[in-house]
């Protein structure tokens, strides 16, 4: 290679920049969140603002942390707590603040339930937060994949009968009706309908409960989805609200847990009704794609020592004979003829007068 | 916010050169890397979700459920981008459009591979690479007055690269035979070019003698030594006394021995060499620098802002800075000067986009009369 044919790449037909999505399937099981390894996989912080939940036990080091979980209330919820209040209202506005941003006076603006801002409607007073890991959402979660089932049949029992009812939260109209307005980008609306039990919904219809935000990876739920109609919420006021296991009793609902409990005691029950969770992810790839030109008088002799027997080109017996190369390996140089990468082929291309050839080289990065 | 460039000495990149330490003990059919015993999960024998005695390249579906693990797919398209399992008559054979998947659930180990026959073909792939090194010892050499590895029994013990890095370190390989738990032989390349020496225990057979050698840049250590470590005949590849040539036996060879007899077992170090490209960078915050915030809080409150304004004028009076100096006395406000806490340093590229954020462990008190050099390091 010491003294190799170089030959210029015109940038502009030869070099072309491409862009890869490549995504991930993400399934969170509700076991995992919820039960297979006890408690061992949720970890508490003595600040007590957020509960972080792994794959595995998190003392291991082969563990992952998949999302955290909190809870924030509004300055103008109706609810107001007596427990950690400071924290609730804080984390509300914190989030808000960075996710949603402020008005033309410098107020922080509420999470808005349908996301037009300026037409005012339903706000989120009283919001639950996941904010899923970096590893997992990557680039961003894909619009349209997202899918939360949650147990929502109104007794609080530990054995699983909490799932006979469910809800599924998707953003079911992510793909193509996700907005923009938002200083961390892309979010989209996330629906509830009614997956398992009868009855479950007010109307037989998606109501809106929350909010996705693609690229931050946060999901703002409205504590609506535990409350029936009688309550501000969206199940049917005949089955009932979600009792959980509340500051006094486990047949409170989600505004004494969210007054009263600590916001680690909200974020185990919600997380005690997560079924199943799911998403992909995307990752975007960029690429360079060299178009590497061999014309058909070109690359037919080589420098290789190998080339030479006896001074004579090894491959022609007779001097009518064409030469023939072996192409092996592409050789990427800058500017100043320094080598930046190689290209190998999974075999070596036989090159003579008579063919020619256009080798891709796609470098990512 | 300030913005500085980053003048040419205040810029460096560096290569830190690291010399990880692996083990690998054999027993039995089993290999236990760095000591790390196998840990069970509830949903799989081994908690990452990989065969016993591997290590998991990403480290990603710790222990799943079956048919709930991460994976990575994409959609064709014009790109024709595709993953390296998937073969090319498979990928022409999709629809574009269609979803190809892979998995995240990839695995190393050594191995180990026994030849005794003319049908060796991991070792004569190796003839030219054996010989190239032939410059380090005579050894290495594919056939010489020390043997013909054509001919000769050759046991062949894999390392995939990423058990080592980009070579194994030179004089850091240590080969340990034990039988029941007894030293029977260990060797070392001790003289840092490859032969691996038997240097122990002390007055054994074959003490001083080369047993094979090591290929440090490829990851592979060829033994050839074939003198008894020990005179109890046991299984190996057939039923023998202890050698080299049966050293990790049961190593992903699949074979293993039984422990209800006198069985051996065997320890392989080595450190392996990794190299981390870091860039380190100061950003410097001089005297008389650096002390104005556009915090909010540097304002005091107390002072509304007010303004006038007419056909020819618009008018704002000063805003006062908070004076946050520290006094003794209640009763008398101390003499200002400007106090800023520096938190964190943002690096720009040329664009001034934000390509990152280091942040202090506590705010740094920065006033008029001391400067600051922060020294941030970035693993490229």
């Amino acid at each position: 290679m010491a003294d190799s044919f170089y030959k210029s790449l015109d940038v502009g037909k030869d070099v072309v920049s491409t862009r890869t999505l490549l995504h991930e399937a993400i399934p969170l099981t509700g076991t995992i969140v919820s039960g297979t390894y006890g408690t061992n996989n949720i970890k508490n912080y003595a600040h007590g603002m957020f509960q972080s939940v792994y794959d595995y036990p998190y003392l291991s080091s082969s563990a992952n942390h998949i999302f955290d979980i909190t809870v924030g209330v509004g300055a103008k919820s109706s609810l107001t707590p007596v427990t950690q209040l400071s924290k609730k209202l804080n984390i509300y506005n914190q989030m808000a603040q960075v996710l949603v941003g402020y008005d033309a006076t410098g107020s922080v603006l509420q999470f808005d339930e349908d996301g037009d801002i300026l037409a005012g409607g339903d706000k989120i007073d009283n919001a639950i937060f996941l904010n899923f890991s970096r590893l997992l959402t990557k680039d961003e979660i894909k619009k349209g994949t997202f899918q939360l089932d949650l147990g929502v049949h109104p007794a609080y029992t530990e054995d699983g009968s909490v799932f006979n009812s469910r809800l599924r939260i998707t953003d079911a109209s992510g793909s193509t009706g996700y907005l923009v307005n938002s200083p961390v980008g892309d979010y989209g609306i996330l629906y509830a309908t009614a997956s398992a039990g009868t009855d479950v919904l007010a109307l037989n219809q998606s109501y809106p409960v929350g909010l996705l935000y693609y690229q931050a990876g946060v999901a703002v739920l409205s504590s609506s989805i535990f409350n029936d109609v009688a309550l501000g919420g969206i199940l049917n006021n005949s089955f009932g609200h979600v009792l959980m296991n509340g500051p006094s009793s486990t047949s409170e609902g989600i505004n004494q847990v969210l007054t009263g409990s600590a916001i680690t005691g909200s974020a185990d029950n919600l997380r005690t009704r997560m079924y199943n969770l799911q998403f992909n992810n995307t990752v975007e790839l960029n690429s360079s794609i060299y178009f590497c030109r061999v014309n058909h008088n070109e690359f037919n002799y080589s420098t290789n020592p190998t080339y030479l027997s006896e001074s004579k080109i090894r491959v022609k017996t007779q001097a009518s004979d064409q030469p023939v190369s072996y192409i092996t390996t592409v050789g990427l140089y800058g500017d100043n003829n320094e080598l930046y990468a190689t290209a190998k082929l999974s075999e070596p291309l036989k090159k003579s007068s008579d063919t020619e050839f256009t080798i891709r080289v796609r470098l990512d990065y | 916010m300030a913005i500085f460039k980053f003048s040419e000495d205040d810029l460096f990149t560096n290569t830190i050169e690291a010399y990880p330490q692996y083990s690998f003990y054999t027993q039995s059919g089993s290999i236990y890397i760095n000591n790390r015993p196998n840990v069970p999960g509830i949903n799989s024998a081994n908690s990452l979700d990989v065969p016993v005695g591997y290590i998991s390249l990403y480290e990603y579906n710790i222990d799943r459920p079956a048919n709930n693990y991460i994976y990575p797919f994409l959609i064709k398209d014009g790109m024709r981008t595709s993953f390296k399992t998937i073969t090319g008559s498979a990928f022409n054979s999709l629809q574009f459009e269609s979803v190809i998947t892979s998995s995240y659930r990839m695995s190393a180990s050594i191995s180990r591979n026994f030849y005794n026959s003319a049908t060796r073909p991991f070792v004569s792939a190796l003839q030219n690479v054996f010989n190239y090194y032939s410059y380090l010892s005579p050894h290495y050499q594919y056939s010489s007055s020390f043997g013909d590895k054509a001919t000769q029994t050759v046991n062949l013990i894999s390392i995939p690269s990423i058990l080592y890095g980009s070579s194994i370190k030179k004089g850091t390989v240590n080969l340990k035979f034990y039988m029941s738990g007894t030293l029977i032989g260990e060797l070392q390349d001790r003289n840092y070019n490859g032969e691996l020496v038997q240097v122990g225990p002390v007055g054994s057979t074959g003490s001083g003698s080369v047993a094979g050698v090591v290929l440090y840049n490829e990851g592979f250590v060829a033994l050839t030594g074939s003198w008894s470590l020990n005179p109890d005949t046991i299984d190996y590849d057939i039923s023998d006394s202890s050698k080299w040539i049966y050293f990790n036996y049961g190593a992903n060879d699949g074979k293993s021995q039984s422990l209800t007899s006198l069985s051996s077992s065997f320890l392989m170090e080595y450190s392996g060499t990794t190299h981390i490209q870091t860039m380190t960078m100061f950003a410097h915050a001089r005297y008389s620098q650096l002390n104005y915030s556009n915090n909010p809080t540097f304002i005091s409150s107390s002072t509304a802002q007010a303004y006038a304004s007419g056909s020819l004028k618009y008018y704002e009076t000063p805003k006062e800075i908070k004076n946050i100096v520290y006094s003794d006395f209640v009763d008398e406000k101390p003499e200002f000067k400007k106090v800023t806490y520096i938190s964190k340093v943002a690096i720009y590229d040329k664009d001034k986009n934000l390509i990152g954020i280091a942040k202090v462990a506590t705010p740094v008190r920065k006033t008029e009369e001391n400067q600051y050099t922060f020294k941030l390091k970035l693993d490229i």
